[in-house]
């Protein structure tokens, strides 16, 4: 039997994103949280390794408590264990740290781990950095984007999609994935799997000092990464409204923004202009 | 006391959202324009327990709490009433009297295959001449030797249309020579047991409410459901847990009119600027967004009582009351607020203006809600 460990993450909402216009920043604190898209899509893949072969799935994230909404979720789709790496000194994090505090766990608590799945990367830093990164401090192969695991007693066979192909990876155990968004859509939650998470809540909590960081231990300090600036992206179109009857407008559009619709287009709209239909 | 919600409740919210915004809202518009019942999302559901919400895990169920079941069908209606009406009838009057009052074998022999959604629930009460006064019900059962006999027919029965299950209300003779009501348990393939006519109703489109006849329709002594003459006490409990899931659902079509309101406000412009700018509609949007919230507080006041094993008829009528009459309110402010657009079939507030009436009619009307609670208050020692 596989034992997996799923890297999640609680990110907030996308449809119900508070942004402040003024400054475009995420109002985190205002914002519902949810399981990341991708880190739900590798807690699929090991669900469907547990249900083709048996596993024992533990699932993990990183964050303040109310992170623990996503690991009671993980448990009711079935994962077997839910833990929760939570402490001032982690918070604030970037992705190099992230990986560290994750590979200190896993060594001091899984050191018989098989597998380790991640999502390719969260919907809200979109980094991609965390699941190699961590494959390189626990010194264990990776593959990432994949979209399809076939698990073996001392390997995996891994499809992803590159370009126009797919691509079939062999990795001895035990190794890390990433999963792509594309694959692996996620299970809808039964209300039973709600409910019955609850009745045996238990998460493990584990803070800082459990994963014997130093007490001089401070991510926010200690992460090198330094964010310059957030923005949200403005577009610069401008609009022109063309007024006046039906013909001339047409005449003006052609005249003005024809070799652009053409490009669009493919065509030479002049060599066009006389056709008779 | 604490207002928050607890986690399990924001999760049950999340996972309820999730499902119902992805696999149901998106053909919502059209199973309203054609009043049809969508099978092919009752086959999504069915797994996921939304007919077994309350029903216990031994009978296949996801013996979720009462605040539970609420907000399931606060979510669900928040999208589609018409299915959030036929999930919570088919829980509240269908399952749960059989629950209640059933014995071990009647339980056995009919919850599983409804907790499934593999047989529909329908409670059916109302008669052409007994609506609110349950006292007029013409329907009869005879029994004979070895079985019942029932013959009436039943108006407006929700969920009629597609049921499996049937608890039918009727009346029978008793030794005192009065009659006394009845509740019988029906399985569709009953010979004597028909369908009528779709009825063809203002909201609620997708729900095929509609007739049933019962001609000389023979059912076992087994399938009455509690004692001969239990059918008012029967009738009332049913009602008294329906009540919470109508006012969860008509608070889920005032929530969704209230969105819908908020981002339509922010967007339309008119003197040059968004409609959210005028003092007008930021009144409506706040009396909006107050009578909404104090719904809920009733709604899932209800709810707890009803989970704490208190005496919850009371509170479920004020909760059925209030969020019926908000959904009402509001619908029509987002109506009102969306102008001509909001009286259009482009526009989701001019469906939730429809399906918000009759939640004021349904399940005991507003009239006998306030009944209720008088009976409440004035039996209390003062």
């Amino acid at each position: 039997m596989l034992n997996i460990i799923v890297c999640i993450k609680q990110v907030p909402m996308v449809s119900e994103l508070p942004w402040d216009s003024k400054t475009g920043t995420l109002k985190r604190e205002l914002a519902e949280g949810m399981m990341d898209p991708a880190s739900r899509r590798a807690l699929e893949a090991a669900l469907q390794i547990k249900e083709n072969q048996g596993a024992h799935i533990c699932a993990v994230t990183m964050g303040p408590a109310m992170a623990q909404e996503i690991l009671h979720q993980a448990k009711a789709l079935g994962a077997d264990v839910g833990v929760l790496l939570t402490d001032k000194r982690m918070a604030g994090a970037d992705t190099f740290l992230t990986s560290h505090i994750l590979a200190r766990f896993i060594q001091r608590e899984y050191e018989n781990f098989d597998l380790v799945l991640c999502g390719s990367q969260t919907s809200d830093s979109e980094t991609a950095q965390v699941g190699p990164q961590l494959a390189e401090e626990l010194n264990i192969p990776a593959i990432g984007y994949v979209s399809q695991i076939r698990a073996k007693e001392n390997s995996v066979e891994a499809q992803r999609h590159v370009d126009d192909f797919f691509e079939i990876l062999n990795m001895d155990l035990p190794g890390l994935i990433t999963i792509d968004l594309s694959a692996y859509k996620p299970r809808y939650l039964a209300l039973e799997g709600v409910e019955k998470a609850f009745e045996n809540p238990d998460i493990r909590i584990i803070d800082a000092k459990k994963l014997g960081l130093d007490d001089s231990f401070n991510a926010l300090k200690d992460s090198p990464t330094r964010i310059i600036d957030v923005f949200s992206p403005t577009t610069q179109n401008e609009n022109r409204v063309l007024k006046g009857a039906v013909k001339k407008v047409v005449d003006q559009l052609f005249d003005e923004y024809g070799k652009v619709i053409g490009s669009a287009m493919g065509k030479d709209l002049k060599t066009h202009e006389h056709d008779e239909v | 006391m604490d207002f928050n919600p607890c986690m399990k409740h924001q999760l049950i919210r999340k996972t309820v959202r999730e499902f119902v915004e992805s696999e149901i809202k998106p053909h919502v518009a059209l199973m309203d324009k054609e009043s049809r019942f969508p099978w092919e999302i009752i086959e999504k559901m069915k797994p996921l327990n939304f007919f077994g919400l309350q029903v216990p895990r031994i009978y296949g169920g996801a013996d979720l709490d009462t605040i539970s079941y609420a907000i399931t069908i606060e979510e669900l209606s928040r999208v589609s009433a018409a299915l959030g009406l036929c999930v919570t009838v088919h829980n509240s009057v269908g399952i749960f009297p059989i629950l209640k009052f059933g014995t071990p074998e009647q339980k056995k022999r009919f919850v599983p295959e409804m907790a499934k959604g593999d047989s529909i629930g329908a409670f059916c009460l109302t008669e052409a001449n007994a609506g609110s006064d349950a006292g007029g019900v013409e329907t009869n059962a005879v029994e004979t030797q070895d079985a019942f006999i029932l013959n009436g027919t039943k108006i407006f029965v929700t969920n009629g249309g597609v049921c499996g299950t049937i608890l039918v209300f009727a009346i029978s003779e008793g030794k005192d020579k009065r009659n006394h009501a009845s509740v019988f348990i029906v399985e569709k393939d009953r010979p004597g047991f028909s369908v009528g006519e779709i009825e063809d109703l203002c909201g609620m489109r997708a729900n095929p409410v509609s007739s049933l006849f019962f001609e000389d329709c023979k059912v076992p002594k087994t399938n009455l459901l509690g004692r001969m003459g239990q059918g008012m006490k029967i009738g009332l409990t049913a009602l008294d847990t329906g009540r919470i899931g109508i006012a969860a659902q008509a608070l889920g079509i005032a929530q969704a009119a209230f969105e819908s309101s908020v981002s339509y406000a922010k967007e339309r412009q008119q003197f040059n600027k968004p409609l959210s700018k005028f003092q007008t509609i930021q009144n409506y949007l706040a009396d909006m967004a107050t009578k909404i919230d104090a719904s809920r507080l009733l709604v899932y006041r209800a709810a707890a009582c009803k989970d704490k094993g208190k005496a919850f008829s009371a509170e479920a009528s004020m909760a059925k009351l209030y969020c019926s009459s908000t959904a009402m309110e509001v619908t029509g402010l987002a109506v009102q607020i969306h102008g001509g657009y909001g009286y259009s079939k482009e526009y989701d507030v001019e469906r939730y203006f429809r399906d918000a009436k009759v939640t004021q009619i349904y399940e005991g009307t507003s009239e006998v809600q306030k009944m209720v609670i008088a009976r409440a208050i004035l039996s209390k020692p003062s």
